[in-house]
């Protein structure tokens, strides 16, 4: 899965520490979705979604076959 | 950290009293003092996969899914063997007391390599593994110490000096790789 996460964080200046805050994860939690290492929940990404105020397909996408 | 020193100071000063007295409720006392520690170990671990995010919960969960596969294996090996009276039941007893430290250990370890495949780091943040290993080496050293010169028990002083040499020498290695690991990020 390919997600804009770390272009729309760096958008609003947010340090991972920060968005990680907004979002009530782990720092951890926000890198490994920004290097594609983890796929979040459906609430998470909802939460997410929320968060930068735009839908969830324009911010995740599935990989290419 | 202070519930397993208190776990280990039951094991060697109070539970060792269930052989020695008569009375029944009193022995059933003593017999099982050591596991108050443990249900507050469990309970405090509870606590913390409770508390954390989903990630850090999928760890947890990978951790503990490989480590009961590991311990259900090490335990049916162990009963198999003294049902059909290989060993000893000594030596079942024994091994069913090892279930538990096994247990964590083999979650501690998956649970840090989950993490690592995930790019986080797990504990390691406010307490490296490395240290982990020395305190549980020292907590060992300590036991063999006490076997050897006051309980005057050689096979009790072996094994623990067997666990707190491995203990060392795997805190050696991981505090080695610790260190480089934090060089080469510095740089």
């Amino acid at each position: 899965m390919n997600n804009r996460l770390r272009e729309l964080r760096e958008r609003h200046a947010w340090s991972q520490a920060e968005l990680a805050e907004h979002l009530d994860v782990s720092r951890q939690t926000v890198n490994a979705i920004e290097t594609g290492k983890y796929d979040p929940s459906l609430p998470l990404a909802f939460r997410i979604a929320r968060l930068f105020r735009q839908s969830i397909e324009s911010i995740f996408a599935p990989d290419k076959e | 950290m202070i519930a397993m020193a208190i776990y280990v100071a039951l094991l060697l000063f109070v539970w060792p009293l269930a052989r020695e007295t008569t009375a029944l409720p009193l022995k059933i006392l003593c017999a099982l003092a050591p596991v108050a520690p443990l249900l507050y170990v469990i309970a405090l671990g509870a606590q913390r996969i409770l508390q954390s995010d989903e990630l850090e919960q999928r760890t947890h969960l990978i951790g503990l899914g490989v480590a009961t596969a590991v311990v259900s294996v090490f335990s049916i090996v162990g009963g198999y063997l003294a049902a059909s009276r290989v060993i000893t039941q000594d030596v079942a007893a024994l091994i069913l007391l090892w279930v538990f430290p096994l247990l964590i250990f083999t979650y501690s370890i998956t649970r840090a390599r989950a993490s690592r495949h995930y790019g986080t780091v797990g504990c390691d943040e406010d307490s490296p593994l490395y240290q982990r290993f020395l305190w549980a080496g020292a907590i060992f050293a300590a036991v063999a110490a006490y076997a050897y010169f006051y309980k005057h028990d050689d096979y009790m002083a072996g094994v623990a000096t067997g666990m707190a040499t491995a203990f060392a020498l795997s805190a050696l290695l991981l505090g080695l790789r610790y260190w480089s690991r934090r060089r080469r990020a510095e740089r």
